[in-house]
């Protein structure tokens, strides 16, 4: 039935072992992702579980061995240059020889690890989180918070036990100013892996209480610069640089300034300095008061002091002054007085001299005025005298010749010299007009009467 | 004019004040009123300097709230 030949498990397993061995005799170099790096402690020895992804998809997988004294070098070389340990989740290029064991399968041996490729990883990662920051427009947010003035209430994410702390709280605490700050501790792994959520989840307690607090501040101090790529993480950095108050962050002596730090709104590097940077700040306040307390003081006394000189000042003029009118207007009254006296006596002369000359002209006038008028009545008195006997005796004889003439018009003498009135209707006749053949008219002549009756009428042209 | 300005508000009159008085916008009438109003801002920007109204346990409280919520 079974002609085939039958091999034990041993013989099979012992087969591939000594066929693996004499393929893979060397030791080779292979690159990684390190998922997990599984040490155990007691022991020392490692069982790193090697993976290759596409993007999510896992493609290749294999355990592999990392013995204790290899590990212990390797990790001695890790945190000198990358100032990391050996972590889960990095990638590796390591040299390692395959090995076949009859129970546990195949794995790889690591031998060495090349840090400077896991540092050009992590270097990589950096890059990416601080690019993505930036393109979500987050990098700057947390630097453009301007610190309040008094950034009095500070929430602190650091270890209790650490000196970092103790340092910061001793600067804060012994200012010689006496400022007084309220703190307040948010207990969280700072280095390593666990880090990130650690900080995080602080980050968001505080996020809630956040009318509680002026700043937050990351304190880390005491132990080695290592286990600090966390801060290098997106998420981390992200909820640092999108805090909706100021972060400041002491981590420590890094080499390389994280990302956590880039976009912290501060970054003191050591506590103690993020402890004077806010002792400054609360200087940067009370300077100025102080400033201003003595400028005010200063300058009120000046102004007192001014305004006393310039009173006095006033008062000296107005004295001065005051006194000059009086003395000038005395003076001017004196002259005044002694002329108006002067000005009187003058003006009473010659005012008299004047009412005597018109005295002595008046008198004068009338003198010869009164004889040039007594003459002159003596004149028209001769004259009257001598000349009215002729003049009665001419005017008499004027008027007996005008009686005469007056005799020679009377209608009677008139009548006696042959002229004749003729009246019609008793009013005496003018015109021929007047009469119609027929009428009678009456004819006085100068010693009677004629009536005759109209017989023709002959008007003259 | 608050009679309880926080800080900032009491800083900022006070540096009103010394602006006032560097332009010499102030008179001697008025000069006493303001020495005295910067003398009470002064006291409330030292006092605001050296004490915290703050305390740990009420905010430990706040925090046992809002984990029980």
């Amino acid at each position: 039935m079974q002609t085939e030949k039958i091999y034990t498990l041993s013989a099979v397993t012992g087969s591939i072992r000594k066929t693996l061995s004499e393929r893979y005799g060397s030791p080779f170099w292979v690159k990684a992702e390190m998922n997990k790096l599984n040490y155990y402690s007691h022991s020392g020895h490692c069982y790193p579980e090697l993976v290759e992804k596409d993007g999510l998809r896992v493609i290749a997988q294999m355990k592999s061995t990392f013995w204790q004294a290899d590990y212990q070098r390797v990790n001695k070389k890790f945190l000198e240059i990358l100032k990391e340990p050996i972590k889960d989740g990095i990638k590796i290029l390591f040299q390692a020889r395959m090995t076949f064991d009859p129970v546990h399968g195949l794995s790889l041996h690591i031998l060495d690890i090349d840090p400077s490729y896991t540092l050009g990883d992590l270097e990589l990662e950096k890059k990416e989180t601080i690019e993505r920051l930036k393109k979500e427009g987050l990098f700057e947010l947390n630097k453009r918070l301007s610190l309040p003035l008094l950034p009095q209430r500070i929430a602190i994410i650091s270890v209790e036990t650490s000196k970092g702390f103790a340092d910061f709280l001793q600067v804060l605490e012994s200012n010689e100013s006496g400022y007084r700050f309220f703190h307040m501790l948010f207990p969280a792994l700072l280095q390593g892996e666990k880090a990130i959520d650690s900080i995080n989840h602080q980050l968001n307690t505080i996020r809630k209480l956040i009318g509680h607090f002026d700043v937050v501040c990351i304190i880390r101090g005491g132990g080695g610069d290592v286990g600090l790529s966390c801060y290098n993480n997106y998420e981390l950095a992200k909820t640092v640089a999108s805090f909706p108050i100021p972060v400041l962050t002491g981590i420590g002596h890094a080499t390389n300034e994280t990302v956590t730090e880039m976009v912290s709104h501060l970054n003191g590097i050591t506590p103690t300095r993020i402890a004077e940077d806010l002792i400054r700040q609360f200087h940067l306040f009370a300077k100025p008061v102080e400033n201003a307390r003595q400028y005010i003081a200063q300058q009120a006394k000046v102004l007192v002091a001014d305004e006393g000189n310039r009173l006095r000042n006033e008062v000296r003029l107005f004295k001065n002054s005051t006194e000059n009118l009086v003395s000038k207007n005395g003076q001017l009254l004196r002259t005044e007085k002694s002329n108006i006296g002067t000005h009187v006596q003058y003006y009473f002369q010659k005012s008299k001299q004047r009412i005597q000359l018109f005295s002595t002209d008046t008198q004068k006038a009338s003198n010869s005025y009164l004889k040039s008028v007594h003459q002159e009545v003596k004149y028209v008195m001769n004259v009257l005298q001598k000349d009215s006997k002729t003049s009665i005796e001419k005017n008499l004889q004027g008027i007996l010749r005008l009686e005469s003439e007056v005799n020679m018009l009377s209608p009677a003498q008139v009548l006696k010299r042959g002229y004749s009135i003729t009246l019609f209707n008793g009013k005496s006749l003018k015109d021929v007009e007047e009469l119609s053949q027929g009428d009678v008219v009456r004819t006085i002549l100068a010693n009677g009467e004629i009536s005759s009756e109209v017989v023709s009428l002959k008007q003259e042209s | 004019m608050k009679d309880n300005p926080n800080y900032t508000e009491a800083f900022e009159e006070l540096q009103s004040i010394v602006r006032d008085i560097e332009q010499g916008e102030i008179t001697v009438d008025e000069l006493s009123e303001k020495v005295k109003r910067a003398a009470m801002l002064i006291k409330i920007c030292k006092q605001k300097l050296t004490t915290t109204e703050e305390d740990v346990s009420r905010i430990l409280k706040e925090i046992e709230g809002m984990e029980g919520a």
